[in-house]
């Protein structure tokens, strides 16, 4: 249940060209369920004539079983066929529904990828998931049964007029005439009702919110020892919800009360009209019967696309998130109109990396980094402190080449960075997030993940390099353990040598690492320090540094503050030097409690 | 069986709501059922009045027909407010119900529902059981009580056709769906499965967007993604397979009924033995029967899901009702809030196989300060768990108050224990509520100017001014979101209000930037002016400011004194509590 508005009717009006023209991968087999169900109606009115001549003959002409099997035989054959069309025209739709719901996951999830990491954080990871999954899910009522009822809604009245009027065009008239009549109370009706439903729905948001709310502060209450004020509290808000949801039900449900009455008196009125018109001998009974037969069908379609009114709204409101994302500018790659100088000579050798005067801001906000200059060595370790804020992140995703903006002021073997080469840089670079993403799949896969052709030896080498292979030895089912998600089922030390023995696999010239600020236990942290100062020795390392050892260790210290360099040097030099290194160790160690 | 007993059980009290629901519902189905049944004799008594040129009354069933139109929409109108009125009444209930069992629920075996996937389940659950009436048992009383009278009625006319269509119902309303129910419970567990793995792996592939490009494994990352997207749409397409089949063969089901109605009356006719008008009846009758049974299926469909709801619902009822059963007496006592020490003896403490504490002992003497550092699993957070109360202790004591009359924490009420101890967990839950509500869960009767006077002295005056709706400000969920910062400053006035004896603090500092750590930090110094503090951090201003350092490592202390004397000790103790 969500709190959001729905959207208004014009935006309602581009969403639903939206998702028509979304149902294009599948079109054929939605207009052939609508094809199948239609003529499942007109089989449905050939049965209704024969029944009635069946009933006729008995009634009123005497015939006997044997003399009216010409029409049962025939109607039997027609009620198989009937039940037959009617799970196949259902199964079409479905199929529809789920080929388009595919298609349509592959689309966001590619553009998804293309957009990059900036654009899912600025969206929140858990709604742009939400889109991509419940999201997707929730437009298969909407092709699967508002679409096809929409059509029926059309088709099969028609149909049914078609057939009457030249039997009988009075009863025609009252079918015609009552028929608009539908509609125009639906959204007479309909337009207040939906407001009023739109609140209901959020009533019921609110109150479900405020009940989980509790639970998950149970503990919390708890501790205030507030549970008994809270249970009368919950049952009194759940009264209080029941009362005024009872009275916005009142009017809600006046919408379908209209439609039933105006059906159902329909259907009374053609029955007596008929009835009279039989009387009087204007109309023979079978065509009287008939109508009375097609009289409830005429309106069924109609009911029909009122129940499917949530089905509608859902998939609607599900739509415009997907075209927000459908929408977004990608990231402009001007680069990539610039004449490449770099087209043909490989970045194989990584030689030199320097960033010129790189500046980065967020959009709408003025975070970011500034005016940064900055020559990294071809091996070594290079720690990156700051407090959080300071931009070390950011400078790191710039290097990482996650935002196009900036790539011309990165300078490799002295040549700028464009969208072209990015991937080469890339291929040299190997990465360990703070929380590293490890996926939903055998340990040895998320291992491989960084070079799929790596021997088994080659495997073993990298996570003994990063003290993993001792514990995944000991797993039950070894390099082959699933693993859960977000890495369920593994301590975070463990998910950091995983991550660690990835990096290591791919043996690349450049490591980047954001080190974990949660306390790991000492193992770990010795393994991972130890691990990275033999990898330096050969290798560029760039660290962004949270603890003291590595800070020792490291050649080179860049010391960022609100987004720009304020010193670099080496550990004892920066030490002794009063800036804003020396405010930070001290910070730490002794302890600032008064300002 | 058991659990759809005590489900409703669990109605009881509001059965006369959910009677009159049923009976106006059982109204409507037969109004229906009527209005086709005598439209059919009236249409065919009237052609046979008219071929046969004699008269006939036909006022009443004209009038009877246009009563019964009327009758059916006007009942179908009120069963719907009183069906969702009784709805609602039982959605409360569950809920209080549910409510009542998890706060009387030991935290151990809350811990367990503590991850977001069980509270997730939980809010399914409740989701589901909320639609227990109107779903399920609504239409299989309806159905109990309609299907009888209908019978009733066909067999005065042929008790053949009656049977006819009571095999079809029977089919239609219990045996399709059974069959139906069970082939989707097979296909469901698989469908879930599928379900979760997919959110799973969407879930990675956007979390590892930076990953997946530096490792250049992007696109088959996606194709996974697609290819498990296929493989769950086959396994949906398997349950909308089966429901369409059953739509297909509900269908032939009604017809044929019809038809062999039909069939058994026409040689009737014409031996005479039947007014001829009574087929047209009759058949029109069988046909609209079928509408008594036409909620049944889905009924059928969602109860395996309602009972195993119930189930999880009810073991948990079941574990309170076990745990309060050895429950003893607890103590109502006040505590002088300068004479209070906190005692902790030989504190053992193990989770299945893996020991969390063992044999852990200090004194926290009345207005002492002592902090407690150590890293991630060396048994911090389940000392901070037992001083809770609310997680039964395995070995030792913990105990409270002065020399002569030391008491078990265990063995204190609820009040008195709130009242004595204020724990501030690293993840302070925000209500959804107000901000004077959440001030007042700690302190049911604070005033409004107690309230001010915590926020000043909690550092939340600049955040305060800035609320237009002040303390009706409306905070959590649906409201103003609130920083990991303030959420810790309000934890503060929440303790300030409290004025405990004893407060604990979990990573006060931790996670915030400098600007928030700093307005944090000056509040903890408001608060801790008068009150004895346990707290756990790694944060060097913080520790700088202790009495007493505890260093646990393994489940142990390892050391004890200042923050000065451990880091001038032990440089490993210098590296654990230095972070940039």
């Amino acid at each position: 249940m969500t709190t959001k508005p729905r959207p208004n009717r014009a935006q309602q009006q581009t969403l639903r060209a939206f998702l028509k023209t979304q149902s294009k991968p599948a079109s054929l087999w939605l207009k052939l369920s609508i094809a199948l169900g239609t003529f499942n109606a007109i089989l449905m009115i050939t049965g209704a004539y024969l029944l009635a001549q069946t009933i006729h003959n008995v009634m009123f002409e005497g015939e006997s079983l044997a003399q009216v099997a010409h029409l049962l035989w025939p109607l039997a054959g027609i009620i198989l066929l009937r039940a037959i069309f009617l799970a196949l025209s259902e199964r079409l739709s479905a199929l529809a529904a789920l080929k388009i719901k595919s298609v349509m996951r592959q689309t966001l999830l590619t553009k998804l990828s293309l957009l990059g990491p900036s654009y899912i954080e600025q969206h929140g990871q858990g709604a742009t998931l939400n889109t991509l999954h419940n999201g997707v899910e929730e437009l298969h009522d909407y092709y699967a049964k508002y679409l096809p009822g929409v059509a029926y809604s059309a088709l099969i009245p028609l149909a049914i007029l078609v057939v009457i009027f030249p039997t009988d065009y009075k009863a025609g008239l009252i079918f015609l005439l009552t028929a608009p009549l539908i509609p125009f109370f639906m959204i007479l009706v309909g337009s207040k009702a939906e407001a009023l439903n739109q609140k209901r729905w959020q009533q019921l948001a609110v109150l479900g919110n405020y009940f989980f709310d509790r639970v998950q502060g149970l503990t919390q209450l708890k501790l205030f020892n507030a549970t008994q004020t809270e249970l009368k509290q919950i049952a009194k808000i759940s009264d209080d919800f029941r009362h005024t949801t009872l009275g916005v039900l009142k009017i809600a449900f006046l919408s379908s009360f209209a439609l039933e009455f105006l059906a159902t008196i329909s259907v009374a009125l053609v029955a007596v009209i008929i009835g009279f018109r039989l009387f009087f001998g204007t109309l023979d009974f079978s065509t009287g019967f008939v109508v009375l037969l097609l009289a409830p069908e005429f309106y069924l379609p109609l009911r029909q696309l009122g129940s499917h009114y949530h089905a509608r709204l859902q998939g609607i409101s599900a739509a415009a998130d997907m075209v927000t994302i459908l929408n977004a500018p990608l990231p402009n790659n001007e680069a990539d109109s610039v004449v490449n100088t770099i087209t043909g000579s490989r970045l194989d050798k990584l030689n030199s990396i320097d960033i010129k005067k790189l500046s980065y801001t967020y959009p709408n906000s003025n975070e970011g980094i500034h005016d940064i200059t900055l020559t990294l060595p071809k091996k070594g370790l290079v720690a990156v402190v700051g407090n959080s804020g300071s931009g070390k992140s950011t400078l790191f995703d710039c290097l990482l080449g996650f935002h196009a903006q900036v790539m011309p002021c990165i300078y490799i073997n002295g040549l700028p960075l464009t969208a072209n080469n990015i991937t080469q840089l890339q291929s040299q670079v190997a990465w360990i997030p703070q929380n590293p993403t490890l996926f939903y799949d055998s340990i040895s896969a998320n291992i491989l993940l960084a070079k799929p052709d790596a021997t088994q030896p080659e495997l073993e080498q990298a996570a003994h390099q990063a003290g993993a292979l001792e514990f995944i030895n000991s797993l039950p089912r070894g390099f082959d353990t699933l693993i859960g998600e977000q890495g369920e089922g593994l301590s975070g030390g463990q998910k950091q040598r995983i991550a660690l023995a990835r990096a290591f696999l791919k043996n690349a010239p450049i490591l980047m690492l954001d080190e974990p600020t949660a306390h790991l236990d000492s193992q770990t942290e010795q393994h991972i320090q130890h691990a990275i100062n033999m990898y330096a020795k050969n290798n560029l390392v760039l660290v962004i540094a949270h603890r003291l050892n590595t800070v020792k260790h490291a050649d080179n210290i860049i010391v960022m503050d609100q987004g720009k360099i304020t010193e670099q040097g080496s550990f004892e030099k920066l030490r002794t030097q009063h800036g804003v290194f020396y405010n930070l160790l001290n910070a730490t160690k002794q302890g600032v409690a008064h300002e | 069986m058991n659990n759809f007993i005590r489900l409703i059980k669990l109605c009881r009290p509001h059965y006369k709501a959910m009677l009159l629901g049923t009976l106006l519902a059982t109204i409507t189905v037969l109004a229906n059922v009527g209005l086709l049944a005598i439209s059919g004799w009236f249409l065919a008594s009237m052609a046979a009045a008219g071929i046969a040129g004699v008269q006939m009354n036909y006022f009443t069933p004209a009038g009877t027909i246009r009563f019964l139109a009327i009758v059916r929409t006007a009942s179908r109108y009120a069963e719907r407010l009183v069906t969702h009125n009784a709805t609602f009444l039982l959605l409360s209930e569950i809920r209080v119900n549910m409510f009542a069992t998890l706060s009387k629920l030991n935290n151990v075996d809350l811990a367990m529902s503590r991850s977001a996937d069980l509270v997730n389940r939980l809010q399914n659950d409740v989701d589901v059981l909320d639609k227990f009436y109107l779903n399920i048992l609504l239409p299989m009383l309806v159905a109990l009580l309609s299907v009888p009278i209908i019978m009733v009625f066909m067999a005065a006319y042929n008790a053949n056709v009656a049977l006819i269509c009571f095999t079809g119902i029977l089919l239609i309303g219990v045996v399709l769906p059974a069959l139906l129910s069970i082939k989707l419970n097979k296909n469901s567990h698989k469908e879930t499965q599928l379900s979760a793995q997919l959110r799973a792996e969407l879930s990675d592939t956007l979390t590892g967007l930076r990953e997946l490009s530096i490792y250049q494994a992007g696109d088959d990352q996606i194709s996974k993604c697609n290819k498990l997207n296929q493989q769950y749409n086959q396994q949906l397409y398997n349950r909308h397979k089966a429901l369409a089949n059953s739509d297909g063969l509900s269908l032939l089901v009604v017809q044929l009924a019809m038809l062999g109605a039909i069939v058994t009356i026409v040689p009737l006719v014409y031996t005479g033995a039947m007014v001829n008008v009574e087929l047209a009846m009759l058949s029109l009758f069988v046909l609209a029967s079928f509408e008594s049974v036409l909620l049944l299926p889905n009924a059928f469909i969602e109860l395996p899901n309602v009972l195993k709801a119930a189930e999880r619902l009810f073991t948990l009822q079941d574990k309170v009702s076990t745990q309060s059963n050895n429950q003893v007496a607890l103590i109502d006592t006040q505590y002088d809030k300068n004479n209070t020490s906190l005692t902790l003896n030989n504190i053992s403490y193990k989770y299945d196989e893996h020991t969390a504490l063992t044999n852990v002992s200090f004194i926290l003497k009345a207005q002492q300060k002592v902090a407690i550092v150590g890293r991630s699993g060396s048994g911090k957070t389940t000392l901070v768990n037992l001083l809770t109360g609310l997680w039964p202790l395995q070995q030792g004591s913990i105990t409270l108050g002065d020399q002569n009359t030391p008491q078990e924490l265990h063995s204190l009420s609820n009040d008195t224990r709130a009242s004595v101890i204020n724990i501030l967990a690293q993840q302070h839950h925000i209500f959804d509520g107000t901000l004077s509500e959440n001030l007042r869960y700690a302190a049911p009767n604070a005033t409004k100017d107690e309230m001010l006077e915590a926020i000043k002295l909690a550092e939340l005056k600049p955040w305060f001014d800035g609320l237009k709706a002040g303390l009706k400000t409306r905070l959590g969920t649906g409201g103003r979101n609130v920083s990991q910062g303030q959420s810790r400053r309000i934890a503060i006035a929440q303790a300030l209000l409290q004025n405990p004896a004893i407060l604990v603090l979990d990573e006060p500092t931790e996670g915030l930037d400098n600007h928030s750590k700093q307005t944090v930090m000056n509040a903890i110094m408001q608060v801790m002016s008068n009150v004895s503090v346990l707290t756990i951090t790694h944060d060097p201003a913080l520790l700088s400011q202790m009495n007493n350092v505890i260093w646990l490592e393994d489940g142990k202390v390892i050391a004890q004194g200042s923050h000065k004397e451990l880091s001038s000790a032990y440089p490993d103790y210098v590296a654990l509590t230095t972070r940039f």
